[in-house]
């Protein structure tokens, strides 16, 4: 047998709950807004973000793990002429980001640390082209040509 | 000394009916426009505060800190097409906004404004019986909503305005008895107590702490009057479209909305004038429309909070509180009131 236990409930006076509750939503007038105002000020990032992809060419061997790893073929390799005396057949990654999912297997396999990613997020373009060469994949985002 | 002799005194050299008849233009235009200035900072007013007690920023592009938004919007309305429903009654539906803007702005002539340093008198037009017709002046904006929902052919339009005018019946009735215990009130040291300027001079004592019912069931009238939100079953956005409006667009909308918000600025006005002394302050002869403001800006902020942190009242559930509790409140507090006057204490 379940014995149900009345509970009594405090009264209450009519109309202070609608004063209290007027009361708490004047006081978030003095809160700090939570909006980010962000072309104009910087967006505030966890350290461990990470977007877009570096590429060393001088330290690529051109061993193409990164495109054998890349689950949806983002990374491609190209034919580049490059002085680089561990790059024997002269092949670097080339990557398209508009397929890019930042999963980072790249980065995790590549023997040299040759590829690598940065908070760098900013890479709207105005052509329908994400398409990234070698030479691109070493400047900055502000240098690339967009 | 007030501003229509000011006016008159400058045009003086035009003869003495000429200058008279171009004041009270001149004078008439400068409430029209205190009136439009007014409302659209009630609109800037409103957005900012309900964005800040939200945490966002509100407007904030248009100008510094955003106060050209509500010119944008004007401007964006005006350009707006008019799209008018098929089968409306043409009359009616092209009526209705500007009987309730005119309502508006009709009630923005009576209140006293009190005195303002070199400028005198503020108060536009004087009558002997202006409590009763600024009422009256309040009470076409209904007429408007009226006619603005059956006219213009939209199911939700006409339930809206059956809601409308349920609420409107069931809070008029307490208004105007809190409004005939002001008159007993005021009667008892002015000789004319149904102008509302006497009803100011009769307030040594604000009528707010003398009849605190009546103050309580004026500010609910007041609230229900200008329908926001735990009285905005008319409108209730989120079962009937927005309720009478729903067929309006373009400036014809933007009366509407300007009148949602001049009637919050008028009601808290009416208040602060009628309950809480008006002008009445230190240094009244010099700043007393200054103290008017303030008063009505606390009150206006006071109406915003409340439509911020308030959920819609169900439509039956007002009507009852209209006649059960209100009616009753309002009549206990007339009877107090007359005590109050046959003791001479008031």
């Amino acid at each position: 047998m379940i014995e149900i236990k009345e509970v009594e409930e405090p009264r209450r006076v009519p109309i202070l709950g609608s004063v209290e509750g007027m009361f708490t939503v004047f006081k978030h007038l003095f809160g700090k807004p939570v909006t980010v105002q962000y072309p104009e000020k910087p967006s505030v990032l966890p350290d461990r973000f990470r977007f877009r992809i570096y590429l060393s060419t001088d330290d690529c061997v051109g061993c193409t793990l990164c495109e054998q790893v890349c689950p949806n073929l983002t990374i491609t390799m190209v034919p580049l002429e490059k002085e680089n005396q561990r790059n024997k057949r002269k092949i670097y990654p080339s990557v398209n980001f508009g397929t890019c999912t930042v999963c980072r297997n790249c980065e995790e396999i590549c023997p040299t640390d040759a590829i690598y990613l940065k908070e760098v997020f900013e890479t709207a373009r105005t052509r329908n082209n994400f398409f990234y060469s070698p030479e691109d994949l070493e400047k900055h985002e502000a240098e690339v040509k967009r | 000394m007030n501003l229509l002799l000011r006016i008159a005194t400058i045009l003086s050299f035009l003869g003495h009916y000429p200058s008279y008849i171009l004041g009270y233009l001149i004078e008439t235009i400068i409430v029209i426009i205190f009136a439009t200035v007014v409302i659209a900072g009630m609109v800037y007013i409103f957005r900012k505060y309900m964005a800040r007690v939200q945490m966002r920023i509100g407007p904030n592009r248009v100008g510094k800190f955003g106060i050209m938004q509500v010119m944008a919007d004007g401007l964006k309305l005006i350009q707006k097409e008019s799209i008018m429903p098929k089968g409306r009654d043409d009359l009616a539906y092209k009526l209705a906004p500007i009987l309730i803007f005119f309502g508006l702005i009709m009630g923005f002539i009576f209140i006293p404004y009190g005195p303002l340093a070199w400028f005198g008198d503020l108060t536009v037009s004087h009558s002997d019986v202006s409590l009763i017709i600024i009422f009256a002046l309040i009470a076409i904006m209904p007429i408007g909503e009226i006619l603005s929902g059956i006219s213009s052919n939209n199911k939700y339009a006409v339930i809206g305005t059956l809601r409308g005018i349920a609420k409107d019946i069931s809070f008029e009735v307490p208004m105007m008895l809190s409004i005939l215990a002001i008159v007993m009130a005021a009667s008892a040291k002015v000789s004319n107590p149904l102008d509302i300027n006497g009803v100011v001079v009769a307030q040594s004592i604000p009528f707010a702490i003398l009849e605190p019912l009546g103050f309580f069931v004026f500010i609910i009238s007041m609230a229900a009057r200008a329908s926001y939100s735990p009285f905005d079953m008319g409108e209730s956005d989120s079962e009937l479209v927005t309720g009478n409006t729903t067929e309006y667009s373009g400036l014809r909308f933007g009366f509407f909305y300007l009148g949602l918000f001049g009637t919050i600025f008028l009601g808290s006005m009416m208040i602060s004038t009628i309950y809480l002394g008006g002008y009445l302050g230190p240094f009244t002869n010099y700043m007393g429309f200054i103290w008017l403001l303030i008063k009505t800006l606390i009150l206006v902020i006071i109406s915003l909070t409340i439509w911020l942190s308030m959920p819609r009242v169900r439509i039956d559930k007002f009507i009852n509180f209209g006649w059960k509790y209100l009616l009753p409140i309002a009549f206990v507090n007339l009877v107090i009131v007359g005590f109050l006057v046959l003791g001479g204490i008031a």
